[in-house]
């Protein structure tokens, strides 16, 4: 079998256009990797911190706690908010503390846009509280308002004598995806939150004022379109609150911060490798189909009659080949790719800086370069079985990628089928983030492309062992 | 002339490659155009009015049916220097502008008749198919009028671009590797760009994406043919008849 591997990795080395695929895919791979973050879009500024969301308040001076028991809240969105806020002003992005009920995450103490304290799972209904000390504010829950748990402590410096203590809902947008004829585009769909609370209760207790409706608002800035006034509203009765509000307070940091927009830096980073694809294919195809070109099968053959280890051999040879090249050259493009995306305003809190030694990056780097193997074998394969490459070239380069091409003109379920279907399933390894357009997991997208090659490869044996060379 | 048109005719007639390309054409465009047709959805679309080009969809099977094109543009060229049927040619016919006129005149007719042939179907398929997925194309309308005309020219225009790069690099599958790659890989990169100047560019300036939208775009993709053409000329005038692959 050493022998065997011997010669092919001979063979591979003596075709000219070895060399010219190589190398070529190789420089070609990481210049168009660097061309495509340099001509993307990144946003620089980041957007101010921004809230919406409806606050049933009234001032509190000094230190003292806010509870309030939350009886049944709407399941209008997994990331829906309602409980009680302690926040400095009444100005949207002013600095808060808030503990809240979430249909979907649990309860959750989230301070200032950027922490995020996971309480325990349960939801309404629940009493919370806010206790106050100076500048550090305490988050409690209970199932029954007499034994009560610790969620977290935030601290927040420089806070008021008097703050703005009370009730809050809100409910953040939905978004839909839809794409079709090449136009793609998000729809925004509003969803609003309703809440209902009772046991509300501010110590040391102050009869002086009442609690007062507000829908906090972000300050519109000028030239932007303002945001239309949304539902949102309170009822009193007999010490129970409903409120109803919609929108969200976060940022970059609060989990429920959704950006319909992000992109997948990692796969962005690599997405030169379709050049890299085109050159695997040829070497892949090559490596057949020099072979019958030139007759040589029938000297291989004569050499090492047993058809099965001859195309192992074969296929062994390409895929260490194309994974020799491919590692390093997806290497260099992630790495050349990161201070390119730094310049251009991809940098925390809107995206962590990425680095090779993070699980999900190292995944994405070798198995790009496993997927450049396997397709180059999978070439090999269709190259072996129609032993021209005028037939297997056509064919392969049709079946890689005019689905990509054609893919955005379906609608996003056709997108994602065809992408689940074909070999270019296994693309889906660069993959870090789950985006609405997210076809397979990634490693059963290189199973897809696994199972392609593992096909040919069966057929192509099948037909070398019963055809005539 | 009427000699070298004749010979070329014969030599492109008889090659069963030839054949095999031109029914891919019609089976690729009409395979993808079919299945772009069921797979729309104007019924139920968010953003409403929806955006769905119907022309533009019944017409998207030419990103497949190109390779038929391209691949029999290039073998036409390619199969000459692979088995040595160049150094007859050459002999029967010794001016070499007659060879490479008679030539492009044989591959494009056989393009444009076929691509005529399968783009009408995939438009009567279109008829058939799309009114139940809540879209209309009508054969008379100015946009598919243009959409038909403009995609024949287009596949002409991407087989001379073949046949440019066949004359350069007189090797099957290094012209059909780099053609295909010219005309694919930036589109597929540029679904990954997000800045508007450079996704602009892209459009005006990558070969495919540009040759796609009639009638200025056309011009582009005409550019990016007669610039391989011209300098495959070039080169089939000046280089011997040995292929060096």
């Amino acid at each position: 079998m050493r022998q065997l591997l011997r010669a092919e990795l001979a063979k591979l080395a003596s075709l000219r256009g070895t060399v010219w695929c190589l190398s070529l895919g190789f420089i070609l791979m990481v210049l168009l990797s660097a061309w495509v973050v340099s001509s993307s879009k990144f946003y620089g500024d980041l957007p101010k911190p921004a809230d919406t969301f409806s606050f049933v308040h009234r001032p509190m001076s000094g230190d003292g706690s806010v509870v309030a028991r939350v009886t049944t809240q709407d399941d209008s969105h997994p990331w829906a908010k309602a409980g009680v806020i302690v926040k400095e002003s009444l100005s949207s992005g002013s600095r808060y503390a808030a503990l809240m009920l979430t249909p979907g995450h649990g309860v959750r103490l989230e301070a200032d846009f950027t922490t995020d304290i996971a309480g325990s799972a349960g939801g309404a209904p629940r009493w919370l509280r806010l206790t106050r000390s100076g500048g550090s504010i305490t988050g409690y829950e209970s199932t029954d308002g007499t034994t009560w748990s610790q969620v977290g402590t935030v601290t927040l410096d420089a806070l008021p004598w008097t703050v703005e203590v009370g009730l809050f809902v809100s409910s953040p947008l939905d978004f839909e995806y839809v794409q079709g004829g090449g136009a793609q585009g998000i729809g925004i769909i509003p969803t609003t939150g309703r809440a209902v609370f009772d046991h509300v209760n501010v110590e040391p207790t102050d009869s002086s004022t009442g609690w007062t409706y507000l829908k906090v608002v972000p300050t519109p800035t000028p030239g932007q379109p303002q945001m239309r006034p949304g539902p949102g509203g309170m009822t009193e009765v007999d010490g129970s609150f409903t409120v109803t509000g919609e929108g969200d307070i976060a940022w970059y940091g609060i989990p429920s911060f959704f950006r319909p927009d992000a992109r997948d830096i990692v796969s962005d980073s690599l997405q030169g490798v379709h050049i890299g694809l085109l050159a695997m294919i040829v070497l892949g195809v090559l490596a057949a189909a020099a072979e019958y070109k030139t007759g040589m099968i029938r000297a291989t053959l004569a050499a090492y009659p047993r058809r099965g280890p001859v195309l192992a051999a074969k296929a062994l040879v390409v895929a260490g080949v194309a994974f020799v090249v491919g590692l390093p050259a997806s290497t260099a493009a992630f790495l050349v790719a990161q201070p390119i995306l730094r310049d251009r305003g991809v940098r925390p809190p809107a995206y962590p800086y990425r680095s090779l030694i993070e699980v999900d990056v190292l995944r994405a780097v070798v198995g790009t370069a496993a997927a450049l193997a396997l397709l180059a074998v999978f070439a090999l394969a269709i190259g072996m079985l129609l032993r021209r490459s005028s037939r297997a070239l056509p064919l392969v380069i049709a079946v890689v990628m005019v689905p990509q091409i054609v893919g955005p003109l379906l609608s996003l379920d056709a997108d994602k089928w065809l992408t689940r279907l074909t070999p270019t399933a296994g693309l889906a390894i660069q993959e870090t983030t789950e985006r609405f357009d997210t076809a397979i997991d990634p490693w059963a997208g290189l199973g897809v492309l696994a199972a392609y090659t593992a096909l040919a490869l069966t057929i192509a044996l099948w037909s070398l062992r019963h055809r005539d060379a | 002339m009427m000699r070298a048109l004749r010979m070329e005719w014969t030599k492109l007639r008889t090659d069963p490659g030839t054949r095999w390309c031109a029914l891919a054409l019609i089976a690729g465009t009409l395979a993808v155009s079919g299945l772009a047709d069921m797979t729309t959805d104007a019924l139920d679309c968010v953003p409403r009015p929806c955006t769905v080009d119907a022309t533009r969809i019944s017409l998207s099977g030419v990103y497949l049916g190109q390779i038929g094109a391209i691949v029999l543009a290039v073998l036409a060229v390619s199969r000459e220097y692979e088995s040595p049927i160049i150094r007859s040619t050459l002999a029967a016919c010794p001016r070499r502008d007659r060879v490479l006129v008679a030539k492009a005149v044989v591959v494009l007719a056989a393009v444009a008749v076929t691509a005529v042939v399968a783009l009408a179907a995939t438009l009567f398929a279109a008829r058939v198919l799309l009114p139940s997925r809540g879209l209309w194309l009508s054969l008379a309308d100015e946009p598919t009028r243009r959409g038909y005309f403009g995609s024949v020219l287009y596949l002409c225009l991407v087989a001379l671009l073949g046949l440019g790069v066949a004359l350069i690099v007189r090797h099957t599958g290094a012209a059909i590797a780099t053609t295909l790659g010219l005309l694919f890989v930036t589109p597929i990169a540029a679904l990954f760009v997000t800045d508007p100047l450079w996704q602009a560019r892209i459009r005006r300036y990558s070969p495919m994406t540009a040759g796609l939208t009639p009638w200025a775009g056309l011009r582009v993709l005409g550019a990016y043919a007669a610039a391989a053409v011209i300098v495959g000329a070039i080169l089939f005038w000046r280089r011997d008849t040995v292929s060096e692959g």
